[in-house]
């Protein structure tokens, strides 16, 4: 159990600060809890979860993707204009577009781990590339509408269960095998934790790196090719706000930016706490600018609490107030 | 096998120096690769940088003139104040995010309390400037007082400056006295303000570089470690890098309303990753300890005058992007290429 504890322990703090919003956002908007209300709010947190998807991967190898925005811009661009509002396209549209998103992915992953090119900016410069590049292409154009099949599955339902939340469902699972039960986990947190040491136990750390950058890739392809399902078309700058939750929904789960740390279930808690957040505020009456603010204080707070300094200092204050002499510094 | 005192390790001491004392130290070479890796990715951003203006002056007429300069220098100010403070903290090894927010919150304070009469003008001037140094210093002091990683640390105070932002002044909008907006516009020996500015920024680098904190940074953005055992105080280093950070993203924020005359809650964004590729593709190291502002200078033109390229080349001006990241490209790929062979190089 202490062993769970030490190992999961900022997990379990984000979904307990998850349930504490959901309670506190039920005592000032009392439909909160109700069952349409909570669809709603799984759906959103969906779309944050897929995104985040494969950034969770890259920011636990040590890494970060910062061109997540405009792959996902991209991909859903694509997808609509070449649909046409039809679905039998889509049979041949979705996988070369998972496939593009894969090989942005790959451009990344091999600037970064071939050549030594920062993460930073090297998935900036693909961002501001791709960008420019489908600005081009569609000259400021809208496109048409999403096809009914992909509007199904952005929010259409099985039953009760919205066909988003089941499609995240899987994804979370691949996530955890991937994570916890398949040496590509392992090799993935012995990256984050110091490549030079993975590298000399026989780690194959340039195709571990070079493969978290093609799931976030192919990640954020498919969440762009859903949200034009949710917003029924796709819009240029649909993607920019997904670069600050995607990165924000993995540090309130518990990684750490500098990797070798954190899990997907997580980011999963992560998502639903920004979600949540978003649904506090109204109830408030505070402004989408009081969102940010209260968004920036979270990030601060998890990160402080994940800190192994502030455990330190947690216990120092506790002591010196039991009249105990402090720890030696170092 | 007793080998003659004077034939150590197989060398034979040298005739002129055969006094019995420690053999004669090697005169150091002057390593020219050396030195040629180490300026490489100022060298290649500069190369860069002549190509594009040459481009652009055989492709429009008057560019090579002080018209053309003032105009350039206006357009590349704000990106450049933005980027001086980024190359402090990149040579610290850090990362700067925040001054995005730094940048709104300052043209939002500008545009709604800027009254007609200079003093109110310079106290709420000393207020933005005082508000980026204070925003600043309390990133360093979270990063060094919690250990906490740089990125999360400003990214979160990006997001809370932000909403601030967007609290005080939610759509563009205020306004400031036109005689402060005239200070951007004026010239003096023919060249126009921004100009001087540029120059005193880099007449005070020059100076900021051979000081005492200006060493020092260098040093603990090449090596935290041994700066540290040297008697650096990582506290004092971090509080005074991220504090500067902010204060120059607050000077940018005050020449950005003498450009466009009012206050955006949203506009600092726009200059938070320009200001790191201004800085990588002026050859400022992201691991810390390589770089100089010259490069940064050269980088935030080189970022300008490609729009400027784009413009006369009549295509489609969403082409600037493309070749911006390019650029940048290219410049990270040169720079990541010579720190590979200076190491092959000390192996």
């Amino acid at each position: 159990m202490t062993a769970f504890w030490a190992r999961n322990r900022l997990i379990v703090l984000a979904y307990a600060a998850m349930l504490v919003l959901l309670l506190v956002t039920s005592l000032f908007s009392p439909g909160f809890l109700a069952e349409s209300n909570l669809r709603s709010v799984v759906v959103l947190a969906a779309f944050v979860g897929i995104v985040a998807f494969g950034q969770t991967f890259v920011i636990i190898g040590g890494g970060i993707d910062l061109s997540l925005p405009w792959v996902l811009n991209c991909a859903a661009i694509l997808m609509t204009a070449f649909a046409g509002g039809q679905d039998v396209a889509l049979l041949w549209l979705v996988p070369l577009l998972l496939a593009a998103g894969a090989v942005i992915g790959l451009l990344n992953g091999v600037g970064v781990a071939v050549f030594g090119v920062p993460p930073i900016i090297m998935t900036l410069a693909t961002n501001v590339i791709l960008q420019g590049l489908i600005l081009v292409y569609t000259g400021g154009a809208p496109t048409p509408t999403a096809p009914p099949l992909i509007q199904f599955l952005a929010v259409g339902r099985l039953g009760p269960v919205p066909v988003v939340a089941l499609i995240w469902a899987v994804l979370a699972s691949i996530a955890w095998v991937l994570l916890s039960r398949a040496a590509f986990g392992r090799y993935l947190y012995a990256l984050g934790t110091s490549r030079t040491v993975a590298e000399y136990s026989g780690v194959p750390t340039l195709r571990t790196a070079v493969l978290t950058y093609v799931i976030s890739g192919a990640g954020a392809a498919l969440g762009g090719m859903l949200l034009t399902g949710y917003s029924g078309q796709a819009y240029l700058g649909m993607g920019d706000p997904y670069l600050f939750t995607s990165i924000a929904a993995v540090a309130i789960g518990g990684a750490s930016i500098l990797g070798g740390s954190g899990h997907y279930v997580g980011t999963i808690a992560g998502a639903l706490v920004l979600t949540v957040l978003g649904g506090l505020l109204p109830a408030l009456r505070l402004s989408s600018g009081a969102l940010l603010v209260v968004y920036g204080a979270v990030i601060l707070l998890t990160v402080a609490v994940g800190s192994e300094s502030f455990g330190g200092i947690a216990a120092a204050i506790l002591r010196r107030r039991r009249g105990q002499d402090p720890a030696p510094r170092k | 096998m007793n080998r003659p005192a004077s034939n150590i390790g197989g060398i034979a001491a040298s005739p002129l120096t055969n006094n019995g004392d420690a053999p004669p130290a090697p005169r150091r070479q002057f390593d020219a690769r050396g030195y040629a890796l180490d300026r490489a990715p100022f060298l290649v951003a500069c190369l860069m940088l002549v190509v594009i203006v040459g481009l652009y002056g055989s492709l429009q007429s008057g560019v090579f003139t002080l018209d053309e300069l003032n105009l350039d220098t206006t357009a590349t100010l704000t990106l450049l104040l933005a980027a001086t403070g980024q190359t402090i903290v990149l040579l610290r090894g850090g990362i700067d995010l925040s001054i995005g927010g730094v940048i709104s919150f300052g043209t939002v304070l500008a545009a709604t309390h800027f009254g007609d009469d200079p003093g109110s003008v310079l106290l709420w001037s000393a207020i933005v400037l005082a508000v980026g140094f204070g925003v600043g210093m309390l990133n360093g002091l979270l990063i060094s007082a919690l250990r906490l990683q740089p990125f999360l640390i400003t990214l979160a105070t990006w997001s809370i400056l932000s909403g601030a932002s967007l609290m005080v002044l939610p759509t563009d909008g205020g306004q400031v006295p036109s005689w402060w907006q005239a200070i951007g516009s004026a010239s003096w020996l023919g060249l126009a303000s921004p100009v001087w500015m540029l120059l005193a920024l880099l007449v005070f680098w020059f100076w900021f570089r051979s000081t005492r904190l200006g060493i020092a940074l260098k040093a603990t953005g090449s090596n935290e470690r041994s700066a540290f055992l040297s008697g650096v105080s990582l506290t004092r280093m971090n509080l005074v890098t991220y504090g500067l950070s902010g204060l120059f993203a607050a000077a940018a924020a005050l020449y950005l309303t003498t450009q466009t005359g009012a206050g955006s809650p949203t506009i600092g964004k726009d200059y938070i990753l320009p200001s790191v590729a201004a800085a990588v593709i002026g050859g400022v190291s992201l691991f810390g300890g390589r770089g100089n502002l010259a490069g940064t200078a050269v980088g935030a033109f080189i970022l300008t005058i490609i729009g400027n390229l784009v413009f006369v080349l009549h295509v489609s001006s969403y082409w600037q992007p493309v070749a911006q990241g390019a650029i940048l490209l290219i410049a990270v790929l040169a720079s990541s290429l010579a720190e590979k062979a200076a190491q092959g190089q000390d192996r």
